[in-house]
């Protein structure tokens, strides 16, 4: 009966209802510290921070590129695991949040892309090289951009998480792959002379408020993703009574304003 | 720790790298916001499809149960 | 050894090959007919050709085999020889594996076969046709087990086709750059066995994992 009961909570986790009504309290806190967060990060990076020696003031790009870089790539294993979770233990929950997931990561990874690109420009004279980073970041787009079109192929939902779930997993294997052979390649066609400051050797000053934009864009992924989940939930279940409830309660809200 | 700039302008222009920077900084916020509005709007919408369909369903019960 | 679904798949798909064979030869033909176009875009300078040669036929290679991964498992799928197969008692593994080995000597061995010819006629250094054959085998044999999965996942969807490849292509891509490597190496007159083994450890990798992820794609997606 013991282990019975330090599995509730796990059981409980694959609960809709439960899921919905206990976000709904953190959201508000959630949005706040995301806000705070960002904020202080932004300004932090943008205003204070030194500029670099070498690039100038269009290395402040980094406080946008590699928090969305980070929670980009591990918004796949995310993806992933949510999925593993639902073939194996079949909880509807999982595979909700794994369907929110693939827009927030392909959105994230686009962002990647697109702030790379504007930091090329004035680094490298062009807005595109086939840099290892930056290709690997577009597979990484393709492989969400097919996860997402595989999950909406299908009519039946559970079909189309199923198939979703299997290559998100299939993806994760490759990933890795993916990011040594693209490495790889780019070493032996031309030999990596241009190379951005990479993480380690940053000054202190330039280093914390790139902490702090890291933090923020892990508080708005999770926000996000709740947010999505969460109206997700709502589409899934509408037939359950507390969804019902839920809607009529609102209409009447609306009514009387 | 020091503001790096003297004036709002020094702030926008960057030393000619403004343009890049502001210009990911305000595409990355867009999206981001985007992310965030796009559920909230499901989500509303969602309520008020299952309110409507609920009012039909009874609508039609209620005229079944009649004559 | 319990390879009896192995074999007796093997054979009906050989077989099933053989009876329609212009079907099976198409993407040969796909094969040919793209890279004549090359030279076509390029330009005739057999420099930049040579240049070229070992880009192109990878690429063409890849999408050759992409396009006959598609039917890989629709027939199956239409006559109920799928539904069989996985209500059948033995492991799904082996009959797919079965399938997947079929596939690949209709499409990726006549591949191999003649890319010489491709070779010749893109100008590829002579030093890089063996290189080039062998990378291609192996290479042919990751991408049909790759490229199995996501016609395993799109089978029961009717324009499939289309999100095969957006679903298989950002996998294919460390094979057609180790295979690539492999030709590009061998002109360049450098020791071409490394970017060759690591083609061979994927495709260790690919027939140990691969046929889990189609049998259970097969199972999953399709059971309903």
């Amino acid at each position: 009966m013991a282990s019975s009961k330090g599995w509730t909570w796990f059981y409980r986790l694959g609960s809709p209802r439960w899921f919905y009504e206990t976000t709904g309290r953190w959201l508000p806190w959630l949005g706040a510290v995301t806000l705070l967060l960002i904020s202080i990060g932004l300004v932090w990076g943008l205003g204070f921070a030194p500029q670099d020696a070498k690039q100038g003031n269009s290395f402040r790009i980094i406080y946008l590129h590699v928090p969305v870089s980070f929670l980009a790539l591990a918004g796949y294993y995310l993806m992933a695991i949510a999925g593993a979770i639902g073939l194996v233990w079949r909880m509807k929950l999982s595979y909700v949040v794994m369907k929110s997931a693939a827009p927030i990561g392909a959105a994230l990874t686009f962002l990647a892309l697109f702030t790379g690109a504007i930091w090329g420009k004035p680094t490298w004279g062009t807005y595109w090289v086939w840099d290892a980073r930056i290709t690997s970041m577009l597979i990484l787009l393709f492989l969400y951009l097919g996860v997402l079109a595989l999950q909406y192929a299908f009519h039946s939902q559970e079909a189309g998480s199923k198939a979703g779930a299997i290559l998100a997993l299939v993806g994760t294997i490759n990933i890795p792959i993916i990011y040594k052979s693209v490495d790889w390649w780019y070493t032996l066609h031309q030999p990596a002379t241009i190379k951005l400051t990479s993480a380690p050797s940053m000054h202190p000053d330039m280093f914390q408020p790139l902490l702090v934009m890291i933090a923020a864009l892990y508080c708005f992924y999770a926000l996000a993703l709740i947010l999505f989940t969460r109206a997700e939930i709502l589409r899934r279940e509408r037939d359950a009574t507390w969804v019902r409830d839920l809607a009529l309660q609102a209409e009447s809200s609306r009514e009387n304003e | 720790m020091q503001f790096q700039f003297e004036n709002l302008e020094e702030l926008l222009v960057m030393a000619g790298h403004g343009e890049y920077v502001w210009t990911a900084v305000l595409v990355s916020l867009l999206t981001m916001a985007w992310l965030l509005v796009k559920p909230l709007q499901q989500h509303q919408h969602n309520l008020r499809d299952i309110a409507r369909q609920h009012r039909r369903e009874q609508q039609r019960q209620t005229t079944n149960e009649a004559p | 050894m319990n390879n009896i679904g192995f074999l007796a798949y093997l054979r009906r798909d050989l077989l099933l090959a053989y009876r329609r064979r212009g079907e099976a030869a198409s993407p040969l033909m796909f094969f040919l007919l793209v890279s004549t176009l090359i030279p076509l875009g390029v330009g005739p300078d057999s420099a930049r050709l040579a240049e070229l040669a070992p880009g192109i036929i990878w690429v063409m290679a890849l999408l050759a085999t992409l396009l006959s991964t598609e039917g890989l498992f629709a027939a199956d799928h239409q006559d109920g020889t799928l539904e069989q197969m996985l209500i059948s008692p033995q492991l799904v593994v082996m009959p797919v594996l079965g399938k997947v080995a079929a596939h690949w000597l209709v499409t990726g061995l006549p591949l191999t076969m003649v890319s010489p010819l491709i070779g010749l006629m893109l100008s590829l250094p002579e030093i890089a046709i063996v290189p080039m054959m062998i990378s291609l085998a192996v290479g042919t044999a990751c991408l049909s087990l790759v490229g199995a999965v996501g016609a395993a996942l799109t089978v029961s969807l009717r324009k499939g086709g289309l999100l095969l490849s957006i679903v298989v292509i950002p996998l294919y891509t460390p094979v057609i750059i180790f295979g690539s490597a492999t030709v590009q190496t061998a002109i360049d007159g450098i020791n071409w066995l490394p970017p060759l083994a690591v083609l061979l450890a994927m495709l260790c990798a690919a027939i140990a994992l691969c046929p889990l992820a189609i049998a259970g794609a097969l199972r999953l997606v399709n059971s309903n």
